[in-house]
């Protein structure tokens, strides 16, 4: 019966054979980017999670606060993100309970490092960029690639739009193929203010989500810098006021956290 | 209590009906026939000595090593079976290169003794997933000095595998004396150099022989600053000839 045509003498097969492959991993879009200052690390996110033309959600967020002075941006498979996000959470935690003190920045960027080179060979499909406070209180920027190569660095842009976003940070944030004239010299990275750099990292967005279709939605953007309680008086980037910008507190995390360490600010994005 | 013995000090992990481990306690006492060892900690770093019994003319004292370097920041010294310690400073130090690769940073001088006191209790019978085990427990204390993000800090590693920090510490077999002498004398400002003086002083006291560079050893931890900003320690075991020279100022 099976593979006679009606009409046909000639017996042709209309089945071929099914071959089932296993896939473990998605692809789901968004955009991350992070930039520090002298005293303070934004760390942003949109906020929609997708596979191919279909939105899964318009609020997943993808970045999560580590504690009172890192944070960490994921990217790429969001099943294989959130797994490897309660790993670093659960080491976290046991680290504190058998040193005493949260784990410094270069300590977690490290250890993000061999958790990632563990899974050589079955990688978690995430690219991670960890913004937070070094052990002098200064902004850093810790960017990885899926199997743990690692860098520090001032600014780094890494999902779906990466290519939109990193050229823009490139120019504005590191000042690549900008000169100085007689009038005006070009700053050095790393010390503009914490209201600039918050308005790069908006523009980068809304941007990415005119030309990218796979961002838009929602925007988050984690600011980590030294409570302004922490000091005497304020100065630098705990002097801003985020609260009148719309910023909460940072919700997450291992540690009792400090009042206003680390803040989130959420603006809308397009959502066509 | 040697008096007292009952089939309770055979098992290692059985407990007498008086709540006693007699081989845990057994192994304490090896420690008291182990050569004298002293530790002083200071605001300027951390001194380790101990005694070197030379029992022949024909032995080579340089061959005896007492005092062993863990990671760059952090030394022990030890009294009592020395061939035990081995073990436990290897641990020590695997320990230590492990956190240094998994972290990027120098292991705190508390984290590493912690790391050795773990060992110490993991004697007796061997469990199903892990055959090789250790038979009894160690006979071996350690005083491990070093310094990190919390300063100079000794701390007293004994076999039932509790540690206790100390400003000053004698173990072995002179200790009971030397403690007394350190009870007396040290002070919390004290310089380095009067520490090492008075580490000397502490062993020429209970020592049956004359001291002199062949028969003590000293080592020293002193401030440094670590790669990511952070304050640490330099271990180093005094040389023969700067020996020398602390015990003619002595």
């Amino acid at each position: 019966m099976l593979g006679l045509q009606p009409g046909s003498s000639t017996v042709v097969p209309t089945s071929a054979p099914v071959g089932h492959r296993f896939e473990p991993y998605d692809s789901n879009g968004g955009s991350i980017a992070a930039v520090c200052g002298k005293d303070f690390c934004i760390i942003a996110s949109d906020t929609r999670q997708s596979t191919g033309y279909s939105i899964q959600t318009r609020y997943k967020p993808k970045v999560f606060r580590l504690n009172d002075k890192a944070t960490l941006a994921t990217n790429g498979f969001a099943a294989d993100a959130e797994a490897m996000v309660s790993r670093i959470r659960q080491r976290l935690e046991w680290y504190r309970h058998s040193h005493g003190r949260s784990m410094p920045l270069h300590a977690i960027a490290r250890m993000i490092s061999t958790i990632l080179y563990g899974k050589r060979f079955f990688p978690y499909y995430v690219y991670n960029i960890l913004g937070g406070l070094d052990e002098e209180g200064k902004g850093a920027v810790y960017s990885f690639d899926p199997v743990g190569s690692y860098e520090r660095e001032f600014c780094r842009a890494a999902g779906a739009a990466q290519s939109l976003i990193q050229p823009f940070l490139d120019n504005q944030i590191m000042f690549k193929n900008q000169h100085s004239t007689p009038e005006h010299t070009v700053p050095k990275p790393g010390e503009m203010s914490l209201p600039d750099v918050l308005k790069i990292v908006m523009d980068s967005f809304t941007s990415a989500t005119e030309r990218h279709i796979e961002v838009g939605d929602g925007l988050e953007m984690f600011v980590v810098r030294t409570p302004p309680s922490a000091q005497g008086e304020a100065i630098g980037a705990a002097s801003v006021d985020l609260k009148a910008m719309g910023g909460v507190e940072a919700v997450g995390g291992e540690d009792e956290q400090e009042e206003g360490a680390v803040m989130v600010i959420r603006r809308e994005l397009k959502k066509d | 209590m040697f008096l007292t013995r009952s089939e309770y000090d055979r098992g290692v992990n059985t407990f007498s009906p008086e709540g006693r481990l007699f081989q845990v306690e057994y192994a304490l006492e090896a420690i008291k026939l182990g050569s004298t060892t002293v530790g002083i900690s200071t605001k300027e770093g951390v001194v380790l000595g101990v005694e070197k019994r030379v029992q022949s003319s024909l032995l080579e004292s340089s061959s005896i090593e007492k005092i062993m370097e863990i990671d760059r920041h952090l030394g022990a010294a030890m009294s009592g079976l020395t061939a035990d310690a081995r073990t436990m400073i290897e641990h020590a130090r695997v320990t230590s290169q492990n956190h240094a690769f998994t972290y990027d940073e120098e292991i705190k001088v508390e984290s590493a003794t912690q790391a050795v006191c773990d060992l110490a209790l993991r004697f007796g019978e061997s469990t199903e997933d892990d055959e090789a085990m250790m038979s009894r427990p160690f006979g071996v204390a350690l005083l491990i000095a070093g310094i990190d993000e919390k300063g100079p800090q000794l701390y007293h590693a004994d076999p039932s595998g509790t540690f206790v920090r100390y400003d000053a510490k004698a173990i072995g077999s002179g200790s009971e004396g030397a403690q007394g002498e350190l009870q007396d004398k040290y002070r919390k400002d004290m310089s380095l150099k009067e520490a090492s003086i008075l580490t000397l002083r502490v062993l020429k006291q209970v020592m049956e022989e004359k001291l002199d560079e062949n028969n003590v050893q000293l080592a020293t931890v002193v401030p440094r600053v670590a790669k990511d900003g952070r304050p640490s320690g330099q271990f180093a075991i005094m040389p023969v000839e700067e020996l020398k020279k602390v015990i003619e100022e002595m």
